[in-house]
């Protein structure tokens, strides 16, 4: 095993998976399936775990870089990388979902390829692009769950699955009581952010869930605002009139991203700033 | 060994008739056997046709064009659902290359294949998105292919018996969407042919 183990070359890891079969990424049983790489798998799990081992000062402002929709737009993801690596203070990127553009695991991979040179771990929602055909599981198989949340920086971030066309609008999705029991409960944190791909306002959002999403997010303690992306442009404003701040973000082929700080006032109240890099 | 057991039963299930001379007229070869009888049989691994793909195939223009059908199967463990994928090739294989009395190289085969893929699981239903919202086809797709192979020649009953032939072969490939990401305009520098190749492994038998 020791002896395998040693051998780093692509070409030999590949002949290896001859025999098994299913081991190379250039040996596709099909572009619907997510035979290939194992290193690219559980890459949430990853990302939080990198998170974990790396916490923050107590009572420290918060930096993380926000972007979506970076389907198909590889030069721009390698010049987003270069950018965002001469930052300082970031601790995470989030990405608002359509990693890919045909909800194939070889996108998924090409973009994991970029991001992974980023100095920062990055974490990713589910977008509609990503559920085509078999999508979804290729998804979960590469990043992880569909709707997660989880604690950093004493900031609660909870990603949801806001797709609801690509369930043909079951009445489902979004998940709303799950929702409601993770931005009813704080678990310690001093603020809350809410991320998903589809925004409540658009026609791809099942209507019939907007009242009590939206609800569930006014009467979310703490909450900073909600990051969307599928718009492909930068967006911000109360959506709704009640309260609750929504950023949508650029695609990754407008070559820019958002700089969000947040810390909690004098008051303990949630504070923000955003700023928008041009690269 | 899977490849194998499976090859067996079909060339088992097709027994060779060909009684034609190697190097009689090709009309004259479509006349001695029933229209509908293939040429030859074959099994696959990959090249995005299945984990295992068997089929049959056509052959005319003296050996060059081949026209095959595979059925491929790919098990919900890899795919998160299990899925199986209709597909047919049109080779051109433009020269041989006699290596020995039993092997024969051919050294390039250039070929287009369509395939059709049933069993996804986010498959567009009736009403699901309004009109061009996905401009492409999440089941069909179509892809050129590069390969080449290397044939053992059986031996006949007499000399003048059509040429039965072992091959393997391997096939280079790839399809619409990984190409219309390698030709994009946003990633010229990013992505390489390399990132877009699939490879296909597979044994065909002519008889």
């Amino acid at each position: 095993m020791s002896f395998s183990t040693s051998f780093r070359l692509r070409a030999l890891s590949c002949a290896a998976a001859l025999t098994l079969l299913g081991g190379c990424e250039i040996l596709e049983f099909s572009p619907n399936a997510y035979n290939g790489s194992k290193d690219q798998t559980d890459l949430t799990a990853k990302h939080l775990a990198r998170l974990a081992a790396n916490p923050l000062p107590p009572g420290d402002t918060l930096r993380f870089v926000f972007s979506g929709d970076s389907q198909r737009f590889y030069d721009h993801a390698e010049k987003l990388v270069k950018s965002v690596n001469q930052q300082r203070g970031l601790s995470l990127m989030v990405i608002a979902g359509d990693i890919s553009d045909f909800g194939l695991a070889r996108e998924m991979r090409w973009i994991d390829e970029r991001l992974s040179k980023l100095n920062i771990p990055y974490l990713t929602v589910i977008g509609n692009h990503d559920q085509v055909g078999n999508g979804r599981e290729a998804y979960q198989h590469i990043f992880g769950p569909l709707n997660y949340s989880f604690i950093y920086g004493d900031t609660k971030f909870t990603f949801i699955d806001t797709n609801s066309r690509e369930y043909n609008f079951n009445g489902k999705i979004p998940d709303v009581p799950w929702l409601q029991q993770q931005v009813s409960n704080l678990q310690g944190a001093k603020r809350q952010v809410v991320m998903s791909h589809v925004p409540p306002d658009d026609g791809d959002f099942d209507s019939r869930l907007t009242p009590a999403y939206t609800n569930a997010l006014a009467t979310a303690p703490k909450l900073l605002f909600e990051l969307n992306g599928h718009r492909h442009s930068f967006r911000i404003g109360e959506t709704f009139n009640d309260g609750v701040t929504y950023i949508n973000s650029a695609s990754f082929e407008r070559d820019q991203y958002i700089i969000l700080t947040v810390w909690n006032d004098a008051n303990d109240q949630p504070k923000y700033r955003l700023k928008t890099v041009h690269f | 060994m899977r490849q194998f057991l499976t090859l067996l039963l079909l060339s088992a299930a097709t027994p060779a008739i060909g009684q034609v001379s190697a190097t009689a007229p090709v009309a004259q070869a479509v006349e001695a056997r029933p229209w509908y009888r293939p040429n030859h049989v074959q099994v696959q691994t990959a090249g995005g046709m299945g984990l295992i793909a068997a089929g049959v195939g056509y052959t005319t223009l003296r050996d060059r064009l081949e026209a095959d059908i595979l059925v491929g199967y790919v098990p919900e463990k890899h795919a998160g659902s299990t899925l199986s994928i209709a597909t047919a090739k049109l080779l051109y294989t433009p020269y041989t290359v006699p290596l020995s009395d039993k092997f024969v190289l051919r050294p390039l085969t250039i070929g287009i294949y369509g395939s059709y893929t049933h069993g996804t699981i986010n498959d567009e239903v009736k009403g699901q998105y309004t009109k061009g919202y996905y401009w492409f086809s999440t089941d069909t797709r179509i892809g050129p292919l590069l390969g080449g192979r290397l044939s053992y020649l059986r031996p006949t009953a007499t000399p003048t018996d059509r040429q039965r032939r072992i091959s393997a072969y391997y096939e280079l490939g790839s399809n619409d969407l990984y190409l219309v990401s390698l030709f994009s305009n946003a990633n010229r520098k990013s992505l390489s042919p390399a990132d877009v190749l699939t490879l296909g492994l597979g044994l065909k038998m002519d008889f």
